[in-house]
């Protein structure tokens, strides 16, 4: 194993991943990671399966969906003195490398969030109405937030200890990737895109964003928009 | 003259549950008060209801009340979705910390089983 940084934590949010979850914790530990992982009221023994492969855990008692988790996973890093913060899907479609990209991309631009885009990087087995609706993200996010980002809704990003301090997450479902860069659009804190690559695989696409979902980010963020 | 009266307390009750909500969501409150306010005022003013109708393209001026009476109907449905969001937001802060006052460092801590409650309320993303 790899020697641990103890100040480089990734964040993993979890919601019945029995089925991937192991081998992810065990590959981010092997690359000598910290990792959280914060199971999100899940009916399998996808706790169970993250704790056994090294991971510390946070249990939601009930679902609250991914960005309720992904906060979760970000005050609990910070609790724990965090010096960077990654966030890193529990279905297996990032690859660790690329971590480490994203770091040094951070630490190289000075900035405070790095920013995954598939866009400038890959994305194997993407289909192509996603594709569609991912390009529609961007020019949504650039239109509302100034942001000139070319993959609104990748979930893999890191920040550092300062960065993650502004991001407070109030989407609790899957809106937060567009809210994530609402508030660092707000922060002006400094940001990188960095190229990764995403691997769709049948089971993170049967898990994955469907048409109707956009309708459900677009109606929550309007939500959020109108109340205090 | 019944009506009338009826009507205007009813729509005065929705000016005042405006006030209330203003903290909360104001453009909601606003729009809820405005439109409360007009039709109060089409309520006393028929006639100018009349008018206002026929420039809108409405039909009569009891259309356009009824219109009003719809629209309003929505904003306070769209107060109650808001409300509904503020709860959820408690729900999400009380759950976060009794997460993170359970948490369990670098495994050591049994995985709790899946709780009755969990299933019950749990739903996908």
């Amino acid at each position: 194993m790899a020697t641990t940084i103890p100040a480089n934590w990734v964040i993993c949010p979890a919601y019945n991943e029995a089925a991937t979850i192991g081998p992810v914790v065990a590959e981010l530990r092997r690359a000598g990671y910290r990792v959280v992982v914060v199971d999100d009221g899940s009916n399998d023994q996808t706790a169970r399966l993250a704790a056994d492969a090294g991971a510390d855990l946070v249990v939601h008692p009930i679902n609250l969906g991914q960005g309720a988790a992904l906060q979760t996973g970000i005050e609990y890093a910070l609790q724990q003195g965090a010096e960077t913060l990654v966030t890193f899907d529990a279905d297996g479609q990032h690859r660790v490398d690329d971590i480490g990209r994203l770091l040094e991309a951070m630490r190289e631009g000075r900035a405070e969030f790095a920013l995954g885009s598939r866009f400038i990087g890959h994305a194997t087995n993407l289909p192509a109405l996603r594709r569609r609706l991912l390009q529609a993200a961007v020019v949504f996010t650039r239109l509302t937030t100034g942001l000139q980002v070319s993959d609104a809704h990748n979930g893999l990003r890191a920040m550092t200890r300062r960065g993650a301090a502004t991001i407070h997450l109030r989407q609790n479902r899957m809106a937060h990737a567009s809210e994530i860069l609402a508030e660092i659009a707000r922060s002006a804190l400094r940001y990188v895109e960095v190229p990764v690559t995403i691997e769709y695989t049948t089971y993170s696409l049967a898990k994955g964003q469907r048409l109707g979902d956009s309708l459900l980010i677009l109606r929550d963020l309007i939500a959020q928009g109108l109340a205090r | 003259m019944i009506a009338q009266c009826t009507l205007s307390f009813v729509l005065l009750g929705v000016i005042g549950y405006a006030w209330t909500e203003y903290r909360r969501s104001p453009v909601v409150a606003l729009l809820s008060a405005c439109t409360a306010a007009g039709g109060f005022y089409f309520v006393w003013f028929p006639a100018q209801s009349n008018q206002l109708a026929e420039f809108a393209g409405v039909g009569r001026g009891s259309d356009l009340i009824v219109y009003t009476w719809a629209a309003l109907s929505l904003l306070v449905m769209l107060n109650l979705h808001l409300k509904l969001r503020f709860q959820l937001e408690l729900i999400t802060v009380l759950a976060r910390r009794l997460a993170l006052a359970n948490c369990a460092t670098n495994g050591r801590a049994p995985a709790p089983e899946a709780s009755p409650l969990r299933d019950r309320v749990t739903g996908s993303d």
